[in-house]
């Protein structure tokens, strides 16, 4: 029998909804996107819990090291499935494009440009991706201008596409694979040379921090310009100090994923040096695959909230008719949004087919689901009008440590498939839930 | 504002014909169709989806080809992945005059209504490739537990004890089964005594490489590592797991299997990263069909047409069939594909130093 | 109206405007002109062709044929944007806002207020909403959440400020008043009085014939596309303007029984 405390237990009750309270006005004092922060805890939630299970394994720093290059592809296109879905559209053509476009860029470094320009030629790269990515911009503006201007809705647009673009995938090498893709741009996928090491990585790092404090200090600094109320001084610190924290603790700790001795040993060799007795730690640093997909996560952020294309995608999401009335080019706007989604594309399929070190006709089956399901789960709604890019990438992010655990964990195949699938439903239900209980 | 639509319309619809019309080895598919019928014999082929390169590069020639050496025509239609559609054209292929059948079935079960009512008119029926359950079709195959075998022994040879995992095929696949099957039945004594650990095993979704490629590196970091041996049950999931070794720098230290002969993987057998792709030729399996069908056609029983074994099929049914051997392709026996023709020597030895392998100078 | 103000040209005339829908004549041959500082109602019943007629002034909607004039010269509107360069700003009835994003975005959106760099400049289109909105409706403070989550009032508060913040000369107002209360009801005739005081023409499409009594200088009555005759409020009853939406006559055509079943 525990001692009931003055005015029973009413009073307790009081006191929870006190505590209970005052942490939601904290966090509207903070001003911190709640749904972001709940996409946080619960994708902690899911790491803590798959790390007991697979004995210890899952937040190793290899495993985490693993988990961003595996996250890599599906979070660049993640990013664009949102704006595409936020103009109330599809592109279930996604997974097909990669293919033709990989297999377009590795026929460019394998069979076409060796013959001009010579095997291992430093541009080789270069032209490989550039010429990739305005192939992604010709298919995705091609498949946009038919829905914007002809009127087929992207559903059956893109659902051609899917069809389409594999067939033509297949048709360009005849279903060969295409393999190998040259040394420069194999980087782009990570392996065994492609990071920064752990140098360069806490230089990002700490880039990264000043231009947080950057960004605060300047918007902060707008408002009182203009007047407007600001987040009090000690919670813009507080937010800014976290941040940092995050940032440089998961540099420190990454860094702690070191070159594979085998490969260590032969690169210090390779450069003169002779390899201790008991052998030495390099850092492996952030991969480059990840630090592309933090880049594509920063500029698709800022074509989002800061131009005004991206205002019109979302006015365009949030009331066509508006949109139209308010004099924006509503059409040019998708053609725009379906162009971008293909350059995307084109960057996911150089760091696919860069990681893979070969083209498959068959390569991105089935990745148009699990974009569009990591944008859904990253809380954009199918209705059209609202997503945000972060919460794509933060659901991409689910969507690969479910999958990636679950291989740890040894589980089958079919039965990742279900939990991927059961995920992904209740993810959307909570979703809407909260959605309907906040406005 | 209709017309404008109209015209943009049109416009994509002529550029999708302008895409489609360099296309013309389907359309040859049914060139020869003309003058079934006659008194010549005819044998009719139904292909699941033509648009696969093997099937035109390969199997078809070689089927015409022992055809024409018995003097029997040849008619094809294409289903395009459709199992209504082949149901669709094995009738018509009946009422076009073929005298035997052979069908590269897109559904073994879907497909059997068709094969039934084709036995019944006293037309024979070979299941090409892959199984039809019915034990009066001719099953025609490559040997899929044999091709496991050849895994496994190429493998075994090369490490007899220690820790194996298995990327196995696409889980919807009974051929990515049959595979683990054979793999397994070479393995098992060194599993039961403990020579041979298994320490991850997967499918891969649609035999994806890129798929192949994570779960190896998942499997890799589970074992710290300690993976002595890779039994991958095809070429594009052997690329994707010797991509994650690639990451580790144990590329060409650890032995990989696969199977089906791509250049790509042929070339990682020159490299030392892959250490056998079996090879299923094709034009055999082309050839023997093409004679099958013909002695059919002609009116031998089934049982008599030569080289024919009993196969109990998964579905219970006592196949008569006919089971070629696969070859494994090791860095020892590399010429054998370029006698064959199969690729040439360029692709082969592409990045291989020089006089390192029997095959490239 | 005095005699001097309709001496210059009008600000806007529409000179025998048509549009059809498929064999349907929503607007058939009709003229209407609009001066400055004049508030012309549009009135007519349902399908009478109000909002089509000024869907080709606000350019949501070409005419078939037709001439629009602004300060008496020929203007070509075959978008929303080119009414907006003839100063023409439209309140829909919709409202015409995009539900998801805030205030100041929808007021500016389509013509967004954008820093030296070319980027958004979202702080200083909050600051000129607030400034606006200081003026129409002092209450208003939600300027960083969605369009959705405001009443129906606050929304129109919005619509409105996005017509007057880009100093409109002729500005239409399709049923302002339809989804307020009395208050706000008042509130915006108050506005219209203001923005009258200005020198801007407005167009208000009403269907309240005492809203129409209490801000219109003239009124345009239509009934089936066509214009049955544009009246001078001063000179007659609201019933002479109910026997023309009803009827289609002018007063003084129709006869005194006629006129007393009116209220029937």
């Amino acid at each position: 029998m525990t001692e009931v405390p003055p005015g029973g237990a009413e009073q307790i009750e009081d006191e929870i909804e006190t505590k209970g309270r005052s942490f939601a006005s904290l966090i509207r004092t903070l001003d911190i996107d709640s749904r972001l922060l709940g996409m946080i805890a619960a994708l902690l939630v899911i790491w803590i819990g798959i790390h007991f299970m697979s004995g210890g394994t899952f937040l190793t720093p290899r495993n985490l090291w693993n988990l961003s290059v595996q996250t890599a592809a599906v979070a660049v296109m993640a990013t664009g499935m949102v704006l595409i879905i936020v103009t109330r559209n599809i592109d279930l053509s996604v997974g097909s494009m990669l293919a033709v476009i990989g297999m377009a860029m590795a026929l460019l470094q394998a069979e076409i440009l060796p013959d001009i320009i010579g095997f291992g030629h430093p541009f080789m790269w270069i032209i490989a991706v550039v010429a990739g990515i305005i192939l992604g911009a010709i298919i995705g503006g091609f498949q946009g201008f038919i829905i914007a201007y002809v009127g087929v809705p992207s559903f059956i647009v893109t659902l051609g596409g899917l069809l389409v673009w594999r067939g033509a995938a297949w048709w360009m090498a005849s279903g060969r694979t295409i393999a190998p893709m040259d040394e420069t741009y194999q980087l782009l996928g990570g392996g065994s040379d492609g990071n920064i090491g752990g140098g360069w990585s806490w230089i990002v790092g700490i880039v990264a921090s000043i231009g947080i404090v950057l960004l605060m200090m300047n918007r902060r600094r707008t408002r009182l310009a203009f007047g407007f109320s600001v987040r009090p001084l000690w919670a813009d610190t507080a937010i800014g100090a976290v941040s940092i924290g995050v940032v440089l603790g998961g540099i420190a700790y990454l860094n702690r994923y070191y070159v594979p001795e085998l490969l260590a040993k032969a690169r210090i060799e390779e450069a003169g040096g002779i390899w201790p007795e008991g052998g030495i730690n390099l850092s492996q640093g952030l991969a480059i695959p990840v630090l592309i997909a933090i880049g594509v996560t920063l500029l698709m952020t800022f074509v989002a909230t800061r131009l005004t294309f991206g205002r019109y995608v979302f006015a365009i999401g949030g009331n066509p008719e508006a949109a139209e009335l308010g004099g924006i080019k509503t059409r040019l706007t998708i053609v725009k949004a379906f162009a971008l989604m293909g350059m995307l594309v084109a960057i996911g399929a150089a760091i696919q087919t860069a990681r893979l070190n070969a083209a498959v006709s068959g390569l991105g089956q089935l990745t148009e689901l699990y974009v569009i399901a990591a944008a859904v789960i990253g809380g954009t709604s199918l209705g059209g009008g609202i997503g945000t890019i972060p919460g794509a990438v933060l659901g991409a992010l689910v969507m690969q440590s479910l999958q990636s655990g679950m291989v740890l964990l040894g589980v089958d195949a079919p039965l990742q498939d279900i939990v991927v699938g059961v995920v992904l439903v209740i993810a959307v239900a909570i979703d809407s839930f909260y959605r309907k209980r906040s406005v | 504002m209709f017309n404008r639509k109209l015209v943009a319309l049109l416009a994509v619809l002529a550029m999708l014909f302008a895409a489609c019309g360099g296309d013309d080895e389907t359309d040859a598919t049914t060139a020869d169709g003309g003058d079934a019928g006659g008194d010549e014999l005819t044998v009719g082929v139904s292909w699941n989806n033509y648009n696969e390169e093997r099937w035109a590069k390969s199997d078809e020639p070689a089927i015409k080809a022992a055809l024409e050496a018995a003097g029997v025509g040849y008619i094809s239609t294409d289903a395009g992945s459709s199992v209504e559609q082949q149901i669709a054209d094995v009738e018509q292929l009946i009422s076009q005059g073929a005298d035997a059948l052979i069908i590269l079935a897109q559904d073994g079960t879907a497909i059997l209504p068709a094969v039934q009512s084709a036995l019944s008119q006293g037309i024979p029926v070979i299941a090409y490739d892959r199984l039809i359950e019915d034990p009066g079709a001719l099953y025609i195959t490559f040997d899929n537990v044999e091709v496991g075998r050849m895994q496994a022994r190429a493998i075994f040879e090369l490490v007899p004890e220690g820790n194996y995992v298995f990327i196995k095929g696409n889980q919807a696949d009974a051929n990515a089964d049959f595979l683990r099957g054979g793999q397994q039945e070479i393995l098992q004594a060194a599993i039961d005594s403990g020579a041979i650990v298994n320490v991850g095993e997967q499918y891969t979704d649609n035999w994806d490489p890129a798929v192949a490629q994570t779960n190896m590196e998942q499997i890799l970091t589970q074992n710290d590592n300690a993976v002595d041996a890779v039994v991958a049950s095809n070429d594009g999931t052997a690329g994707g797991v010797v991509a994650a070794l690639a990451a580790q720098g144990l590329d060409g230290v650890v032995p990989v299997s696969g199977q089906d002969g791509d250049s790509a993987a042929l070339n990682r057998v020159a490299l030392g990263t892959q250490s056998v792709s079996v090879w299923k030729d094709a034009r055999e399996l082309g050839k023997s069909a093409g004679e099958a069908a013909a002695a059919l056609a002609k009116g031998t029983a089934l049982g008599s047409v030569s080289g024919t074994v009993v196969f109990d099929s998964p579905g219970g049914n006592a196949m008569t069939s006919i089971l070629l051997a696969p070859i494994p392709i090791t860095n020892a026996n590399l010429q054998v594909v370029l006698d064959a023709g199969w690729i040439d020597e360029a692709t082969l030895c592409q990045g291989v130093a020089a006089g390192s392998v029997a095959g490239c100078p | 109206m005095t005699s001097a103000t309709k001496q210059q040209p009008p600000l806007v005339e529409m000179r025998d405007m048509r549009v059809a829908f498929g064999g349907v004549h929503a607007v058939d041959g009709v003229n209407v002109d609009l001066f400055p500082g004049e508030v012309v109602a549009l009135v007519g019943g349902n399908g009478a062709g109000k909002t089509t007629l000024i869907k080709a002034l606000s350019g949501a909607h070409q005419a078939d044929s037709g001439t629009i004039f602004i300060n008496g010269e020929e203007a070509s509107i075959d978008t929303p944007r080119d009414a907006k360069h003839y100063a023409i700003e439209t309140i829909y009835q919709t409202l015409a806002l995009a539900e998801n994003i805030d205030a100041p975005s929808n007021m500016f959106l389509g013509r967004e207020l954008k820093t030296k760099w070319g980027l958004l400049d979202d702080s200083a289109m909050e600051s000129a909403a607030r400034e606006v909105m200081g003026r129409l409706n002092p209450k208003f403070q939600n300027f960083k959440v969605p369009v959705s989550s405001l009443s129906g009032g606050q929304r129109q508060s919005v619509a409105i400020a996005r017509a007057v913040h880009f100093n409109a000369k002729i500005l239409i107002m399709d049923e302002p008043t339809a989804a307020l209360g009395p208050l706000e009801t008042s509130q915006v005739n108050e506005l219209i009085q203001q923005l009258k005081a200005e020198g801007i023409g407005i167009f208000l499409i009403s269907h309240d014939i005492h809203d129409v009594f209490d801000s219109a200088d003239r009124i345009a009555v239509m009934m089936q596309g066509k214009l049955v005759g544009t009246v001078n409020k001063d000179e007659v009853t609201k019933d002479e303007v109910l026997a023309m939406i009803i009827m289609g006559k002018l007063p003084g055509e129709a006869t005194e029984s006629e006129m007393e079943h009116l209220h029937e």
